[in-house]
């Protein structure tokens, strides 16, 4: 636990919350049209699994533009 | 300029639709955060996750704030240019594949007001990401390193914009010219390929607007060669009205190219 309180929570928490916004918008997109590029199923797990990639991945290619 | 306003709200909305107006913005800036932070504890890092054996004793370099802003345009200038690349490579090619360019043609607009249109909100998304980053960045190596001079930071940022309305620009006209798949080819060659061929025999020259990234990364440094700095920049900006101008004419051209 002392390696936990060592680690710079209040400049790593930025990223965490901002990547944590990013998969939410990814997420509620993903479900609410369930029209994409590929099984829909299959970017649900590369947005949860993939972290910042995952999320940047699907908006430039799972997004159907029509 | 028919249409101008309508055109600007109509980009608008459709970025703000296709969240690329949410999601640029925050990868920039977590590119901006993550790295002040790795290179502050990248002695930390690797001693717990390197596998260094036991009594190995590294010299880390000391970086300075400023070495920061350069490592973070070299990021920017591989995945930013990447992600410019491809989240605008259908900017123009795809909506007459798509149809929504016959909405659109049948209307009293010019054609320069519907590149313009899409020129400008795109630089508005992409600098203001840009920006964003550097901001986020600059915030943490005053925290993590020394104070970076303002003067600096803005004399760097005002340079770097250039080479970023140029490479969206690059896009853009690309993609009023050829299918969405060429766009992504030609631009990945024009702005990845040969800003990697002008680093590695660019010695030979000192003007070419790929060397404005340099000249933006020498304001943080006393070292300065006034010709060719303003010599690129008059050439970038030459290269980026040309192109604009290019683009306007082969969006006019392909008009009739649209899919009803």
């Amino acid at each position: 636990m002392a390696e936990l309180a060592n680690i710079p929570w209040n400049l790593i928490l930025p990223i965490l919350v901002l990547q944590l916004i990013l998969m939410a918008v990814a997420l509620i997109d993903v479900i609410r049209r369930q029209k994409t590029n590929g099984p829909f199923i299959m970017w649900i797990f590369i947005i949860l699994l993939g972290s910042l990639l995952g999320s940047i991945l699907y908006f430039i290619f799972g997004r159907r533009q029509d | 300029m028919k249409g101008l306003g309508v055109l600007l709200q109509k980009e608008w909305r459709e970025n703000a639709r296709n969240f690329k107006l949410y999601w640029i913005p925050i990868v920039f800036i977590i590119f901006g955060i993550i790295e002040p932070i790795t290179n502050h504890y990248l002695p930390e890092i690797m001693k717990s996750v390197g596998n260094l054996p036991e009594g190995a004793e590294f010299t880390w370099p000391q970086f300075r704030g400023e070495d920061i802003f350069i490592s973070l345009m070299g990021q920017y200038q591989l995945i930013g240019i990447l992600i410019i690349i491809l989240a605008f490579m259908g900017s123009i090619s795809s909506e007459r594949k798509s149809g929504t360019a016959t909405l659109l043609y049948v209307r009293p607009m010019s054609f320069g007001s519907y590149f313009l249109s899409k020129w400008i909100v795109i630089n508005g998304i992409v600098l203001g990401s840009v920006w964003l980053g550097f901001f986020a960045a600059w915030y943490y190596v005053n925290i993590l390193f020394n104070p970076v001079a303002a003067g600096d930071v803005f004399a760097f940022l005002v340079t770097y914009s250039l080479w970023i309305i140029f490479a969206v620009t690059v896009v853009l006209s690309f993609s009023a010219w050829m299918s969405t798949g060429g766009t992504v080819g030609l631009s990945i060659v024009v702005l990845l390929v040969l800003q990697i061929i002008d680093s590695v025999i660019g010695a030979f020259w000192t003007v070419s607007p790929w060397k404005v990234t340099m000249y933006a990364s020498m304001m943080f440094s006393s070292v300065s060669n006034q010709s060719g700095f303003w010599m690129s920049i008059g050439l970038t900006i030459l290269l980026t009205i040309g192109l604009v101008i290019f683009g306007i004419n082969m969006a006019k051209r392909n008009a009739a190219k649209t899919t009803v």
